[in-house]
């Protein structure tokens, strides 16, 4: 039942008058009306403006109007002048590949992008410092430009290693991208010649075999059993006939052009297909081209997580600069110089900014590329990593994604019954009744009424991923065979083929005659199949349970049925019949004339049908289940036809088995479609003509009424329109696909999904995302990771934001009541790019805290990757706590060396003047400016014991977020130990190791003074664990509302 | 039409509904109810976290960052050690002498209930009272300011105190002697008082100024002669502790470090 409906294919292919307008006689000119309407299509979203597209009428054209057009022969060919004359007019024939961003613009990017702006004011603040400083004293201390320094090289080496992460992943790809050079033969001077493929112009007549590219869009001169491949760029996983007829108004449906990068099919004997046919448009100007410029007019959406990261760092920014500003007002008022308020704030810009985090941010989601690349998830650009999780639609294509794109026996029927057979990868497990009689002669005929052979040197290959010689359906058809008879090529050579009649498209029918093996009568037997009512019509019998009888309206009714049904299943149905040539009047030296058909060719006895689909992976319809638990819409969207599509959409779970379409509802109940209630529908199949009668209003209607969609015969630009709509609706959207046709929504998606071994490089291109064994399940994959690294990287940022408040008091109370600074910028550098680093990129390692796959996907303007609650709970809760921690072992160090804190208070003045060498402390004793300095930093490396104490805490306290830490499993996570070991380390080295390097300004601490802050680090895991319990205990509280991040 | 788009009004009225919403009477996004709960959660907790700090203060105990004292010189003149003055302009000097005004703390008077300690020993105390012993003041000789209120500035003798800074519990090993010579091979005349400024045993250790009450620091008086012809001229002194074995007067970073260097130039 492979009725096709051409009529509603809804790609528009005319509107010559707007184009001519533009054209001023110059080919590149000619396409600009395409390349306005990508335009308006971005900025209006009318999906009107670009209905008309592309001016095709060569199909119309008979040959020698094409000759006179492209201005050849079609005998000679183009001569090698006028060639190269248009080569050079019209360029090579290739597409011009995606405009890359110039890798120096990358790496600007990464040096002025985030925090990076105010890292440099941070350091240009350090040199004008300086400046002020040598102004007035040329020997002033170098060591505002250190700092400067320090801060541009932090700047700069968290850019170079950022962008090293994103080359990394980018690079994976650039693998993919190696295209092997491709020859043509080409009719030149009226010789045949083969030359580079890109060398072709229009009005070259070329020749193409069985199993080549097509090298251009040609119209069809003459062709020999040509199949063309055209599933790329349509999505119908049949193949189709070519031929120089002109069958169709429509350039896509007519049977005389072949496009660009489509394949034409091996045939299964001699002669192989061929087709000759006349170049018509090279380059970026074919169908294929104009494909792939629609996609590269769509912009590229800017991921969530760079949404989130750009949404965290304007607060964190935010509130660096007000409270920088806010306290250089505060120290101007209260008499500071000049040159003191800027080192404040540049202090308090470095205390706020987390330097490391980026880059933290970078690692961890490059450790979930590469998690993800070890589940087949290649990730392209390592933002995407996130975008799966966020994912709320799925727009997935059907061949190759869903199914798995190769023609599978589904079903059979014979003595009156349906069969299911194994459709799973390796067709295992085939269950049906094969006791039957008729099953032996249906399985006669399969095996012998076919042409496709397997390729030689393949004994070693599992059958179903032999290569074979021949279309899609005999190729179906030979694999069921083999798995279940075994050796068919050992049937064949027993049963002798003595003549055959090879399917085309006028007879539908595929007929041998064979010698038989059966030992009891030397009969040939005639074998048949093709479409199933013109198989019908030559019988005059049906066998059933291996008897023949008379084929009656009541059997044949039972066939139509049966029929209708599998057909129904969106299924290609082929019938199969016999006839034993009786032996008296065909003897063995019989000479069969194909031609003559001196043989019968009606009253045949009828056997079986059998149905074939391009059946779902075995792992789709769980998957599909699991994003639907995990709240993700999948809609299938597919260039295939309603029926086959609904019928895959029906078996994979897309269309649940329950729900009904508001056709199903009026079959059911017998009614019009119109009178159906709409709301009682919960599935709809939209075709592509009634999309395109749409507006975007009915399409969203239909976006947010119907929870299963499926989307048949589309067109690329239809699939744009349906992930736009999608996108209004507030969703991620994620697009999978594998064909050219798919590039524009792979583009336009949030995220857009290759497959990558169907993927044509077009899709791969524009996707973010590759999925290297094609299954869509690993999508699902995919989801779990990007859920677990936003809810994984909602505690990095919390773990990092908190010590911010830590390192930012002590600049605030420095200002304010005057202490000998408690920590140093440098030392705060320390922390965030020398101790913090590793933990949290640890708790990228964490495992979720409950199924993130059953809870609804984040809506991307509301749960926000840092919430109100986060910054609140970090700073003013922990950040303080922490804060006051680190004071408390600062003031014990200064306590124990002699200055109680009271003798602190406004001590700052006196303390930094380098003139006063005899500074008393509360217990009289006088100190020198370097001993004071000495005992600032030992301050210094207090302050910073006291944060990495408590930071060891608080990275305990971010392993959860709502479960306790025992529920979670203090352990579980090794690597927050690796963690919290390498704090440790890198601190006692900065004390111990580093302590007597002064331009580090640490010292050699205590040992006690490491223990000062532990019962505050102690109170602050006992505060977390109280509030994960009240939020746990009281949900939706105002505790909840509050203190839940 | 989009949300980039919004007028400056519609935003304006937007920012006052956050301000205060009279209808669900929520101000800055949070009712009066919610506002006092959050208050009460801050002032509670913050409480809980200043008592918390408080209590957990700890009492002194380490004196390992000052192994050696400082040397610093009185006058203090401004923001460097360089002292100018001009015999014949009052003025001049007027803020040096009234810095050496100090002096009076060592006066007989003052010291009246300090004890007389014994001499050439180190005088340590086991406590719990701890006695000050006397600093005699005629050990500064010249520079005592006594007769001479103008500490020899007016006679182009200038009188600088030396003294060392005070550590607690620091014993000399030996007689610290503080040793003064001029930079300048010109100007020779450098006078030390007491004699080869030496500092007595007796007035370490020193035990705080809270338990060890009335103690006075030793004080070591260096004199600069200038002649005539030396008028306009800047002499460098330096003076370190010499004559002890465990108080240094070398140290790289530190350049107060048992050492001083001043700067006098005497004007016209």
């Amino acid at each position: 039942m492979h009725q096709k409906t051409p009529e509603i294919y809804s790609v528009e292919l005319s509107g010559t008058k707007d184009i001519v307008k533009t054209d001023k006689g110059d080919g590149k000119e000619k396409y600009r009306g395409l390349k306005n309407n990508c335009l308006e299509l971005k900025k209006k979203n009318h999906k009107e403006e670009f209905q008309k597209e592309l001016h095709l009428d060569d199909h119309k054209l008979s040959n020698r109007e094409l000759e006179e057009k492209y201005g050849t022969d079609i005998i000679m060919g183009l001569s090698s002048t006028r060639a190269a004359e248009l080569l050079a007019r019209d360029g090579p024939n290739s597409l011009t590949p995606p405009k890359q961003t110039p890798e120096i613009v990358k790496f600007l990017k990464q040096m002025v992008g985030g925090f990076s702006i105010l890292l440099w004011v941070g350091a240009f603040l350090c040199w004008i410092a300086y400046g002020i400083q040598y102004s007035s004293d040329k020997s002033a201390s170098l060591n505002n430009v250190y700092l400067g320094c320090v801060l541009g090289l932090v700047v700069i080496l968290t850019g170079i290693f950022a962008y090293y992460q994103e080359a990394k992943s980018t690079n994976i790809m650039s693998s993919f991208n190696k295209m092997i050079p491709q020859q043509a033969l080409v009719i030149r001077d009226s010789e045949k010649k083969t030359i580079p493929s890109e060398q072709l112009v229009v009005g070259d007549i070329v020749e193409v075999k069985g199993g080549d590219q097509i090298p251009a869009d040609i119209r069809v001169l003459s062709s020999q059993g040509c199949r063309v491949d055209n599933s790329s760029l349509t999505g119908e996983s049949e193949p189709q006939p070519r031929s120089s007829e002109f069958t169709h108004e429509n350039p896509l449906e007519t049977k005389n052009i072949c496009f660009y990068s489509t394949t034409c099919l091996e045939a299964s004997t001699s002669p192989v297909g061929t087709v000759t046919g006349m170049v018509i448009n090279t380059g970026d100007r074919t169908i294929i081209g104009h494909i792939a410029s629609l996609a590269s007019g769509v912009g590229n959406e800017k991921t969530p997580i760079a949404i989130e990261i750009e949404h965290f760092v304007h607060i964190v920014a935010g509130v660096a600069v007000s409270i920088g500003i806010l306290f250089f007002i505060i120290a101007v008022s209260l008499k500071y110089q000049v040159l003191d308020s800027i080192i404040f704030l540049i202090g308090i810009i470095v205390a706020n900014v987390p330097e490391g985090l980026l880059a933290t941010v970078t690692v961890t989601l490059s450790l979930t590329a590469k998690r993800m690349a070890k589940k087949n998830c290649l990730v392209k650009n390592l933002e995407a990593v996130e975008t799966l999780g966020s994912t709320s639609i799925i727009c997935s294509d059907k061949t190759g994604t869903l199914t798995q794109n190769r023609m599978t026996v589904a079903h059979l029927w014979f003595d009156n019954q349906i069969f299911v057979a194994d459709t799973s990868e390796d067709h295992s497990n085939q269950v049906f009744d094969q006791s039957s009689r008729t099953w032996a002669s249906l399985s006669k005929i399969i095996t012998l009424c076919n042409r496709a052979e397997f390729k030689p040197g393949q004994e070693n290959v599992p059958i179903m991923k032999k290569a074979v010689i021949g279309d899609a359906s005999e190729t179906a058809l030979l694999k069921f065979s083999e798995v279940i008879l075994g050796d068919v090529m050992e049937i064949r050579k027993r049963n002798r083929k003595v003549a055959e009649i090879p399917f085309n498209s006028t007879n539908k029918f595929q007929l041998s005659i064979h010698e038989t093996d059966d030992p009891h009568g030397k009969r040939f037997l005639m074998v048949m199949k093709g479409a199933p009512e013109r198989i019908l019509e030559k019988c005059s019998t049906i066998m059933i349970n291996g008897e023949e009888h008379p084929l009656d309206k009541s059997t044949a009714k039972t066939f139509h049925t049966a029929y209708m049904e599998l057909g129904g299943l969106g299924e290609r149905v082929l019938g199969f019949c016999h006839l034993y040539l009786p032996a008296d009047e065909f003897p063995e030296t019989y000479s069969f004339d194909i031609d003559a058909m001196n043989f019968p060719t009606s009253n045949l006895c009828f056997v079986g049908l059998l149905s074939m689909i391009d059946p779902p992976r075995s792992t789709v319809p769980d998957a599909v289940t699991k994003c639907r638990s995990a709240g993700i819409k999948v809609i299938m969207v597919t260039g295939d036809h309603p029926i086959t599509a609904k019928a895959i959409a029906k078996s994979v779970g897309i269309i649940s088995a329950n729900s009904e379409t508001v056709e199903d509802i009026a079959h059911r109940l017998n009614i019009a479609v119109e009178q159906v209630n709409k709301r009682d529908a919960k599935a709809a199949v939209v075709t592509g003509m009634e999309l395109k009668d749409m507006s975007s209003e009915q399409l969203d209607e239909i976006l947010a009424n119907y929870q299963e969609i499926v989307f048949a015969r589309t067109s690329p630009q239809q699939k744009l329109i349906i992930v736009e709509g999608c996108q209004r609706q507030d969703a991620v959207v994620a697009v999978t696909g594998d064909g050219v046709n798919d590039s524009p929504a792979l583009k336009k998606a949030d995220i857009g999904i290759a497959m990558g071994i169907a993927g044509s490089d077009a899709a791969k291109n524009a996707a973010d995302m590759v999925l290297l064994d094609d299954n869509f399940a690993s999508i699902v994959t995919g989801v779990e990771e990007g859920r677990l690294i936003f809810d994984n990287l909602k505690k990095t940022i919390a773990y990092t934001l908190t010590k911010n408040i830590a390192e930012l008091c002590p600049f605030l109370i420095y200002i304010i009541v005057g202490l000998p600074l408690p920590i140093g910028t440098i030392t705060i550098l320390f922390i965030d790019l020398g101790t913090d680093i590793i933990p949290s990129i640890a708790l990228a390692y964490e495992k979720a805290e409950s199924d993130i796959m059953n809870r609804k996907p984040r809506h991307k303007n509301k749960d926000r990757l840092v919430n109100q609650p986060l910054a609140v709970y970090s700073y003013l809760h922990i950040g303080l706590m922490q804060a006051l921690g680190a004071f408390l072992v600062y003031f014990t160090v200064y306590a124990q060396e002699g200055f109680l804190p009271r003798t602190l208070i406004n001590l700052r003045v006196e303390w930094e003047k380098d003139y006063v060498n005899d500074l008393e402390d509360s217990y009289g004793q006088e100190w020198t400016r370097y001993q004071r300095e000495y005992l600032e930093w030992t301050g210094y490396t207090a302050f910073f014991v006291g944060i990495l104490v408590q930071q060891i805490a608080d990275l305990i306290i971010r392993k959860t977020r709502r479960n306790s830490i025992f529920q979670q499993g203090l352990f579980r996570n090794k690597v927050i130990w690796v963690g919290i070991t390498s704090q440790i380390i890198i601190g006692l080295i900065l004390s111990y190791g580093l302590g007597s390097v002064t331009a580090l300004s640490f010292t050699m601490l205590r040992a006690q003074y490491w223990f000062v802050a532990v019962p505050h680090a102690i109170l602050i895991w006992a505060y977390d664990e109280v509030r994960k319990l009240f939020i746990r205990l009281y949900p939706g509280s105002w505790w909840d509302k509050n203190m839940y991040y | 039409m989009t949300k980039n788009e919004k007028s400056l009004n519609q935003s304006l009225a937007e920012w006052k509904l956050f301000i205060y919403s009279p209808t669900t009477g929520e101000f800055l996004g949070r009712t009066a109810k919610s506002w006092g709960l959050i208050l009460l959660f801050y002032l509670i907790f913050y409480g809980f976290l200043a008592a918390l700090f408080s209590f957990t203060m700890w009492v002194p105990k380490y004196r390992d960052q000052i192994l050696n004292p400082g040397l610093m010189v009185f006058p203090k003149p401004g923001t460097a050690l360089e002292y100018t003055f001009s015999r014949s302009d009052l003025i001049s000097y007027a803020g040096y002498t009234e810095d050496l005004k100090f002096l009076k703390l060592y006066t007989l008077e003052e010291q009246k209930n300090l004890t007389v300690c014994p001499d050439g020993a180190l005088f340590e105390q086991k406590g719990p009272v701890y006695v000050a012993c006397q600093f005699p003041i005629s050990l500064l000789q010249a520079c005592r300011g006594m007769n001479d209120l103008d500490f020899g500035y007016s006679q182009r003798n200038p009188c600088i105190l030396v003294k060392m800074n005070r550590i607690i519990g620091l014993k000399s090993e030996g007689v610290p002697r503080i040793d003064c010579v001029s930079k300048n091979e010109d100007i020779p005349n450098v006078a030390v008082y007491p004699h080869n400024g030496i500092i007595d045993l007796k007035y370490f250790p020193c035990y705080g100024e809270k338990l060890h009450v009335g103690y006075l620091q030793p004080l070591v008086a260096v004199q600069v002669s200038f002649a005539h012809n030396d008028t306009g001229k800047e002499v460098t002194v330096e003076c370190k502790i010499d004559g002890s074995a465990n108080l240094k007067s070398q140290d790289d970073c530190d350049k107060f470090l048992g050492r001083v260097m001043f700067k006098i130039t005497a004007c016209a």
